[in-house]
């Protein structure tokens, strides 16, 4: 269990894996899992310049 | 029997893609290990401890040519290699290797300062597209009416001050239907392809285009093979357009996405590249 950094809203998953980025579910805004023991969540990271497919 | 092969999958962030791909691997039985872009280190000594092929889905441009060099560097084979990576991901040097290899590209003409690039807009003629040469989801390209725009543009453009938005890589605007179409290669096949559509004139699916399956002919298929060949080969998504003289091949994406794919063609796209790593690793 993590707070959304931007709303303070409660995130949780067991589902979710290192590195996934998903929207919070109250705010929309992505975060990124840092960690799943314990679960944690950041802002996600922006999009730079030269990222692409 | 000769050992499972370990993938180490190279990520900035971890997409339903990402996910799609261990789950693919884990369902083959093959280990996974996740390398964060942001967090691995490499010296000039190899490693002892590595994996067997490294799955490079950075969607960094800049840290993805760089990882695919040092693994190769430590005798990792790497999907895809860095020569792919930088000629695919670079608008400039894929367009050459286009031309070469006689794909059917649109008219692109390059310009290497602001004050060459309203020469290279007016050799384009208007409407002429300028797009970014590294870097895509249809961020920061510009379609310009006239010559009033393509100033203005220029002008803006030049004034971000770094380097590489004084290149100036400038393409005919091609009149298709609200359609492209994507075809996905893995090695020496095609996967599955989609058109996208859109009322916007860009139609990346990032950009919100709507997706349905697209039927592979013999034509489509032929192309997108080459295309992908003349880039050196790989995992790679093949961007085409429809034209009155026939199809025309606009870009290569080398680290794809395939999510929208999968949902508008129902095709597995995550197995068949980790099939793909499998083998590349066993060569």
């Amino acid at each position: 269990m993590s707070g959304c950094p931007e709303c303070e809203a409660t995130v949780e998953s067991a589902t979710k894996i290192p590195g996934e980025v998903f929207p919070c579910p109250d705010c929309g805004t992505e975060l990124e899992v840092l960690g799943t023991q314990p679960f944690a969540v950041a802002l996600a990271p922006k999009e730079a310049e030269d990222w692409g497919e | 029997m000769s050992n499972p092969v370990r993938i180490g999958l190279f990520y900035t962030i971890v997409r339903p893609e990402e996910k799609a791909l261990l789950q693919a691997a884990e369902a083959r039985g093959l280990a996974t290990e996740r390398i964060a872009d942001d967090a691995v280190t490499f010296g000039l000594e190899r490693p002892k401890e590595l994996p067997d092929v490294v799955l490079n889905r950075s969607v960094s441009h800049t840290r993805a040519v760089y990882a695919s060099r040092l693994y190769a560097h430590y005798g990792v084979p790497t999907v895809n290699p860095a020569d792919v990576l930088e000629r695919a991901g670079d608008k400039i040097r894929g367009s050459l290797r286009l031309a070469e290899a006689g794909v059917p590209t649109p008219r692109t003409v390059v310009a290497l300062s602001p004050e060459a690039a309203m020469r290279a807009v007016e050799e384009v003629g208007y409407p002429a597209v300028l797009k970014p040469a590294v870097g895509s989801w249809g961020r920061l390209m510009a379609k310009v009416e006239s010559a009033r725009e393509a100033e203005q543009l220029i002008e803006h453009k030049s004034a971000l001050g770094s380097p590489v938005h004084s290149v100036f890589y400038v393409q005919e605007y091609v009149p298709k239907p609200d359609r492209d179409l994507r075809v996905f290669v893995v090695g020496d096949r095609v996967v599955a392809a989609m058109y996208r559509r859109s009322s916007d004139w860009r139609t990346n699916a990032a950009r919100g285009a709507t997706t349905e399956a697209a039927p592979v002919g013999p034509e489509l298929e032929e192309l997108a093979l080459r295309a992908a060949r003349a880039m050196g080969g790989g995992v790679l998504a093949v961007d085409l357009m429809e034209t009155a003289h026939g199809l025309t091949v606009h870009e290569v994406n080398p680290t794809p996405e395939f999510k929208a794919l999968q949902a508008a063609t129902g095709v597995d796209v995550a197995g068949p590249i980790i099939d793909y790593v499998r083998e590349v690793a066993r060569r």
